[in-house]
């Protein structure tokens, strides 16, 4: 941990509180533990203040990760909590306790490390009437009780966004319970075998010193009674979860792992109470139970695997903010989303996303939506035009006329058609499922040969031998060959950035043929820098860029971030905008106007026609001088190139699926060397691209970002989702690229392809030395504790082996880095 | 030898004790965010009252 903060720390001009590079120019400094550190903005300054104030400046020394960059302008505006005091939305998240007091369930979005539990938790408790306060780290969950009657909730609210985790209320579903109850279950039926595995063990040592050394009848039956009576407990407990599957599945004439497991821990269980009972033969209690123990560990570590990171899933509708301004008789009142009616107008500030499908009435506009096209460029709206659900307000403040509920929005068909597309993905059956019902059919075979010819032979031995057979062919090793080998990839997958939350995400990517991106925002940046500038005027490049710098700082538009790193911007004044043309200033008694071609005509008859190169232009005039057109583009990823290369020589076909027409795309392809190239496509035609290829038996890869290529993810065989620093709930795919680092995808495929290595080596071994003690012990040369211990030692080799998958990751990184 | 009588119930009373505990701190909810819990015991608590960090309050629901 302590070398992790230090990492943290000792970047030059990286903000201390967010890690983001400080912009030139900003000189924000504060004393955190005797040190002046560097902030990148406000928002920054202001959490990073509000933590040291409250003395809990061990936050900076003990985080393992930069904190979130709070949302700047919105989160101070705590009015809008203050519909969370009303008693029939609070009533979904909070319930009252019989002494009075308040529990309430939020979800945060920002919590990057375990350390920013403890802040939460630091914060919240000192506070007058809060009782007790826990946060979940996996499940990004606040839990607190408080005193309705000192605190109010929307307080608590406003206490957690002061900071900079952004807070709403938890909803709980059916499948949140349903996975936290299994998990519970799973880990209850672990664990009391674990017990009985320890205490049974004990007595098997004895009873088997007893077989060598010679022990008192007395003894020898006591020993067995107790180890009777523990072991039925633990087959009743433990095990009966295989006797219910195995029979589940025989009733629909299915063959599965559980059906011979079921066999052996019944028959071996049966067989040593009788032994036990008569006081004949020999009991293997102690196999019985270990049994269980070993196969429930695979099962649970499996589980864990899959459960981790699916805790949360998509939900578009957890993109609308809970709280609107609407115009009510009374004048303007902020209430919550969900009591909004047709015909409802609310004002929707600049930077705010549209809370319903709607028609502005009043006011100008643009609107960013990379939720519907994946495009970052805005769209202008005027009155009577239509705006979306989910989509975000660029430029400036506009009254909007609500047209429907969230269940006839644009955004809701899409939440649909990503559920749609969830049940049409291909299902590829499980390798380990493939082998089972095989190796489950052939082991009941040889079982039950093995008892016929040794009835001919021995009858009295039948029995022994015939559940020898059993035992030593019981699949512990082969339970735990895909668990231990893909909990060992996914953690090492997670160190280096990627979250794995699909099921057989990696072994299907393991088979990968296809591998398709996604352009803006995937295999670009998603923003727009300055590709080139063509001089009009005498005036050097730099000064030029130091004006456009001063006049967009001034605007909201995406142009803007294109000058934020440019040094000494100049200070304009008498700034005005206009929206979805342009911006212009005062300087040194000079009016300046920087916008689009017609915008800057007006002033400036003189600009030359705009350039033909297929980029985004803006001109730059002072009074009739034109001074420049500044070439915009969204800049290809520096790793792009080597992952499509590298995919390319790995034997992977790769193909681009992009929503933008224009010849960008096209080029971006040929500069990659990728040759399928499929440009202007609605999300419902990637989809049949995706599909089409299916029915050719490829299996399809897709990379994609954001909200908009959320159906074709989750249609794709395997598919990677490029996440900023953005919530988890709005990406559905497999894996997710936490970092934003292109790379990661070829370095999952890669590891995807050792995890399958990996896992036929353990079902090799399994197999193998299952197949070779079958021999021996049918043909009575086995005793059950000899193959008990040769089952534990092959299931540590199959779990060592799979450790190698998180040592090689290291390696490849140190040599790559 | 014949100590084995008494010793035997004892070891089984113990177990059978140790199971309820774990079963308790399972529905207890103290498994559910191992990551957490991990870190929390090594990080140092400001002077404040031990017992309102607690992480009982997820408990049953």
């Amino acid at each position: 941990m302590a070398e992790h903060a230090q990492d943290v720390t000792v970047k030059p001009k990286a903000c201390y509180h967010c890690g983001e590079a400080v912009p030139a120019g900003v000189r924000l400094e504060i004393d955190i533990s005797g040190e002046a550190r560097s902030m990148c903005c406000p928002g920054c300054m202001a959490v990073a203040g509000m933590i040291t104030s409250n003395g809990l400046e061990n936050f900076y020394r003990q985080r393992s990760a930069y904190s979130e960059r709070p949302v700047e302008g919105e989160n101070l505006d705590t009015e809008k909590f203050l519909i969370y005091d009303q008693q029939e939305l609070a009533e979904n998240f909070s319930q009252y306790e019989e002494n009075g007091d308040l529990t309430a369930r939020l979800l945060l979005g920002g919590i990057t490390c375990a350390a920013c539990t403890w802040l939460i938790e630091q914060t919240l408790s000192p506070i007058d009437g809060v009782q007790q306060v826990a946060v979940n780290l996996q499940q990004s969950r606040l839990d607190i009780r408080f005193d309705p009657e000192t605190l109010k909730l929307s307080e608590v609210f406003a206490r957690v966004e002061a900071l900079g985790y952004r807070a709403q209320p938890f909803q709980t579903s059916a499948r949140k319970e349903q996975q936290r109850d299994e998990y519970r279950s799973d880990l209850r039926r672990l664990g009391v075998a674990g017990f009985g595995m320890m205490q049974v063990g004990m007595f098997a040592v004895a009873l088997h010193a007893g077989d060598i050394q010679g022990i008192e009848e007395q003894y020898q039956g006591l020993l067995r009674g107790f180890s009777l009576l523990v072991s039925s407990f633990i087959v009743y407990y433990s095990a009966g979860t295989f006797f219910q599957t195995a029979w589940r599945h025989l009733k629909r004439g299915a063959l599965v792992m559980d059906l011979p497991v079921a066999l052996a821990i019944g028959l071996a269980w049966l067989a040593s109470a009788w032994a036990t009972f008569t006081g004949t033969g020999q009991v293997y209690f102690d196999s019985v139970v270990m049994f269980t123990f070993f196969l429930l560990l695979g099962r649970f570590l499996e589980a864990r695997v899959r459960q981790r990171h699916a805790m949360t899933w998509f939900d578009a509708e957890s993109t609308l903010p809970d709280a609107v301004r609407v115009k009510r008789a009374s004048g303007w009142t902020t209430i919550a989303r969900s009591q909004l009616v047709k015909g409802d107008v609310a004002l929707v500030q600049a930077g705010q996303t549209i809370p319903a499908d709607a028609r502005v009435l009043n006011g100008e506009s643009a609107v960013r939506e990379d939720t519907f096209n994946g495009e970052h460029l805005p769209r202008s709206v005027v009155e009577a035009d239509t705006v979306y659900a989910g989509t975000v307000n660029v430029e400036a403040a506009l009254q909007i006329e609500v047209q429907g509920s969230y269940a006839d929005s644009r955004l809701a068909a899409l939440q649909r058609s990503v559920e749609v597309a969830e049940t049409e993905k291909p299902q590829l059956a499980k390798m380990a499922d493939r082998i089972a019902s095989w190796f489950v059919a052939g082991v009941l075979l040889i079982t039950s040969a093995t008892a016929l010819i040794w009835w001919q032979i021995a009858p009295e031995q039948a029995l022994w031998v015939s559940l020898s057979v059993l035992v030593i062919s019981c699949p512990c090793a082969l339970a735990l060959a895909t668990p231990a080998a893909l909990t060992s990839a996914a953690s090492a997958l997670r160190a280096g950035g990627v979250i794995v939350r699909g099921e057989n995400a990696l072994e299907t990517l393991s088979r990968t043929t296809h591998l398709l991106f996604d352009k803006t925002g995937t295999l670009t940046e998603g923003s727009l820098t300055v590709q080139t500038l063509r001089l009009l005027s005498p005036l050097p490049k730099s000064e030029v860029l130091k004006l456009c710098a001063g006049l967009q700082h001034w605007s909201n538009h995406p142009v803007g971030g294109a000058f934020t790193t440019v040094e000494d911007a100049v200070t304009f004044t008498n700034v005005d905008y206009t929206v979805g043309a342009g911006i212009e200033g005062q300087y040194a008694d000079q009016s300046y106007r920087m916008g689009s071609e017609q915008f800057c005509r007006q002033i400036c008859p003189d600009l030359p026609p705009l350039p033909e190169e297929p980029l985004y232009w803006v001109a730059l005039c002072q009074g009739g001088t034109a001074i420049a057109w500044i070439g915009l583009n969204d800049q290809l990823r520096e790793e792009a190139p080597g992952v499509v290369a590298q995919a390319r020589d790995g034997g992977l076909q790769v193909g681009l699926l992009t929503g933008d027409s224009s010849p960008q795309g096209p080029l971006l392809a040929r500069e990659l060397g990728i040759n399928d190239i499929y440009i202007g496509l609605e999300p419902q035609q990637k989809m049949q691209r995706v599909q089409q290829l299916q029915n050719e038996s490829a299996v399809v890869a897709m990379v994609g970002d954001g909200l908009n290529d959320a159906p074709v993810l989750s249609l794709a065989d395997t598919s990677f989702a490029v996440a900023g620093a953005t919530d988890l709930a709005r990406t559905q795919a497999d894996f997710v690229i936490v970092g934003g680092n292109l790379a990661a995808v070829t370095n999952t495929w890669k590891k995807a392809i050792a995890c399958r290595r990996i896992i036929l080596q353990n079902f090799a071994w399994a197999l193998g030395y299952n197949l070779s003690a079958i021999p021996l012990a049918a043909s009575g040369h086995v005793p059950p504790w000899a193959a008990a211990i040769g089952m534990s030692l092959s299931s540590l080799l199959v779990v060592a082996n799979s450790l190698r998958l998180n040592r090689s990751s290291l390696n490849r990184e140190e040599r790559l880095g | 030898m014949d100590s084995l009588y008494l010793l035997i119930p004892v070891a089984l009373v113990l177990v059978a004790l140790g199971i309820k505990l774990l079963l308790w701190a399972i529905d207890n909810g103290q498994y559910e965010d191992l990551d957490k819990e991990a870190w929390r015991i090594l990080a140092e608590d400001r002077e404040s009252d031990p017992k309102k960090t607690d992480s009982q309050v997820s408990g049953d629901d």
